[in-house]
């Protein structure tokens, strides 16, 4: 038993060394002097003498900026996504009707699409809707590539609500939304918590709609300020490793704030098992 | 309120389940649906909680019609088998929220607004004192602010059943309630739902596949079978007077023996031994025996109606002890006769086996050679091929009270 916990908690060392490792190398590098960075032997210590790499980084761009866009962008796609994947995982989950399968099958297959293929159409569609251009219209476009997702992830456990929970609320007199509102939610709580954190990703790290549809600077998200600094003749590696350390921080905490809510068990006490 | 089906039907396709099944239930009364799994009792009680649709037919709550209405206009209370607890919410919120749903406005739906309006309704006087109230009487006022995954099997059906009684409806719909919990507690609950029936009143429709229960609980029992009504009368009824050979089986620990006889005027032939029915006995009617007066018939009777004596005493069945169980108050013994059948199911299964209670601790040994005297007091008979009874115990004797049947638990 003793053995077992210490190989498994190697294992998970050794994992967490190489989800982290890249994240680190990252502070490493933007926190190395331009002289020291192509060393034979790679400097694995941050040297503080450099923080100041990261003052600059705020004080040279518009750091600050791309990050307030790019959270509104995130937080957008995550909130709306959310609201409008609820009813129609319901609807899968629960209810019959025809083409149902048909239309679960469609939603798996927008997801075969790669987003540069959508650029152009949306592209002429965001310039008829005076959408180009906007935060606004970016959120709609992401949120339109997350919905299909968290929609059958919603479906999935809502799949597992059992129905006699539901059957109880109906004879207590809930409506259908009602239902949907004040008993399958809590219920899958945890997984929407997971799927918040699918969409947020979603809309934080993307890049093609993000550089197409946003000319105006002051709407620039992160990732395409990031992509800017890599120039023709010259890229600034430290400033590039810090905005890419600051950038990546948000959706770390993010991911730790949601994650005590994806916990298991959710259901547990309802039903008899 | 009584509870009425006119000829409901229930069909999923081609597939009828529920067979133009036809029950009335007056005031109070506790209404048991009987019957094995699959057999369509649950449809039944779903149906008229309106959790499934009648396909043809009308249900009557106190003379309204109410199959068309939706489960919340039906006044009815639905306590399920799993309990169907609202596992993110407390006990006290579990049951007050069939209250908070009478209030229920549409901004209740919005997020946290909602949350405050339905807090303070569970906090309102009226509603505190109620589910309080409910709470006391369940013993669960200990656990009124704690989660249902913290509660034990038993805390759960009665947070269960404190969510139906909270409301004072009409009817208690119950689908096997008890089914989860263990013996002990089981017998425990059956006799708190009984009590419970006689404080509230109201109509109780109880679903349930123990005859224990079924017995114990109802004033009046539906036994089902394959989507079809077998009888429908009070317990005693449906102990003393069985419909068919079905219910004869199904009801009793251990079930009816049924031995292959020949009625004939006042006798009845048993193998080689020809016995005398009792004067007041109802027998089949001269007109059904078809040809003369004979009729090829199942002998029906309970283990307690069957003595072991010595072999060939009197008219005696001779057979060999095969089994002997002791129970404690009694022993059951397995008798193999020779030359006479009996059923061994309601499928025409033939076997030549009897079981005999007799009481106290039996020192019978097994293959040893016994006689079987049949006691032609408390008896059915029911028609070879139809399985239909056909006579019995007189029906003076019955009315008169007789002896009562015992029901014995096999365990």
């Amino acid at each position: 038993m003793k053995h077992n916990s210490t190989a498994r908690t190697l294992a998970v060392l050794v994992l967490l060394g190489v989800a982290a490792f890249p994240l680190y190398w990252m502070l490493v590098t933007s926190l190395t002097p331009s002289e020291r960075l192509f060393d034979d032997t790679p400097n694995l210590l941050p040297t503080l003498s450099q923080i100041g790499t990261y003052a600059a980084a705020f004080t040279e761009t518009s750091l600050r900026q791309w990050l307030v866009n790019s959270l509104i962008v995130a937080v957008g796609t995550t909130v709306l996504s959310i609201l409008l994947s609820v009813l129609p995982a319901y609807a899968l989950s629960r209810l019959t009707f025809n083409g149902k399968l048909l239309l679960g099958f469609a939603l798996f297959m927008t997801q075969m699409l790669p987003e540069a293929m959508l650029v152009v159409p949306l592209y002429d569609i965001f310039t008829k809707l005076s959408l180009l251009n906007t935060l606004l219209g970016l959120i709609l476009a992401n949120t339109a590539f997350t919905v299909p997702v968290v929609t059958w992830i919603l479906k999935g456990a809502i799949d597992g609500v059992p129905s006699e929970i539901e059957e109880a609320a109906r004879v207590d007199g809930c409506s259908r939304l009602g239902i949907v509102l004040a008993v399958v939610v809590p219920l899958i709580a945890p997984t929407l918590a997971a799927a918040a954190v699918i969409a947020f990703f979603h809309g934080w790290n993307e890049y093609v709609f993000a550089q197409t549809f946003i000319s105006d600077d002051a709407l620039r998200t992160a990732s395409v300020g990031l992509a800017s600094f890599v120039g023709e003749l010259s890229t600034p590696v430290h400033t590039v490793m810090a905005v890419g350390f600051i950038y990546t921080l948000p959706a770390v905490v993010f991911y730790l704030f949601v994650q005590r809510y994806v916990v298991a068990g959710m259901t547990t006490g309802g039903v008899k098992g | 309120m009584a509870i009425k089906l006119q000829n409901v039907t229930k069909s999923f396709g081609s597939l009828t389940v529920i067979d133009n099944v036809s029950l009335e239930a007056g005031d109070d009364e506790f209404l048991v649906l009987l019957g094995p799994s699959g057999c369509g009792k649950s449809t039944i009680l779903r149906m008229i909680a309106g959790l499934e649709t009648v396909t043809s037919g009308e249900i009557h709550l106190g003379g309204k019609r109410v199959d068309e209405l939706p489960p919340s206009d039906r006044d009815m209370a639905f306590v399920f088998q799993s309990y169907a607890l609202y596992p993110h919410m407390t006990v006290r919120r579990n049951i007050a929220f069939p209250l908070i749903m009478r209030q229920f406005r549409w901004w209740f739906h919005i997020p946290f607004i909602g949350d405050y309006f339905k807090r303070r309704i569970e906090n309102s006087p009226e509603v505190r004192e109620l589910v309080e109230r409910t709470a006391d009487t369940l013993a669960l006022t200990k656990v009124l602010d704690r989660h249902p995954r913290t509660l034990s099997g038993g805390q759960r059906q009665r947070v269960a059943l404190g969510r139906a009684m909270v409301r004072e409806p009409s009817a208690f719909l119950m689908d096997e309630p008890l089914s989860n919990l263990d013996a002990k507690l089981r017998t425990a609950m059956r006799a708190e739902i009984t009590q419970l029936h006689q404080r509230v009143g109201g109509n109780f429709v109880y679903v349930t596949h123990d005859q224990i229960e079924a017995m114990t609980m109802g004033t009046r029992i539906a036994l089902m079978r394959d989507g079809h009504l077998q009888q429908y009368g009070t317990p005693r009824e449906i102990y003393e007077k069985p419909a068919n050979t079905y219910v004869a089986r199904f009801i009793g620990t251990p079930p009816m023996n049924l031995i292959d006889a020949e009625v004939e005027g006042m006798t009845v032939r048993i193998g080689n031994s020809v016995l005398p029915l009792p004067d007041k006995a109802e027998r089949p009617g001269a007109e059904r025996a078809g040809g003369g007066s004979r009729m090829k018939v199942w002998l029906g009777l309970r283990p307690g109606a069957l003595a072991v004596v010595p072999p060939g005493q009197g008219k005696s069945l001779p057979g060999t002890v095969t089994l002997v169980e002791h129970v404690g108050a009694e022993s059951l013994i397995s008798v193999k006769l020779s030359g006479v059948h009996t059923a061994h199911d309601d499928d025409g299964g033939l076997t030549d086996e009897v079981m005999v209670s007799v009481p106290g601790y039996s020192e019978l040994r097994v293959g040893e050679a016994v006689g079987i005297d049949c006691l032609l007091k408390d008896f059915s008979l029911f028609e070879k091929d139809s399985g239909l009874r056909v006579g019995g115990r007189a029906a003076e004797d019955f009315l008169a009270g007789g002896r009562v049947g015992t029901i014995r638990t096999a365990s």
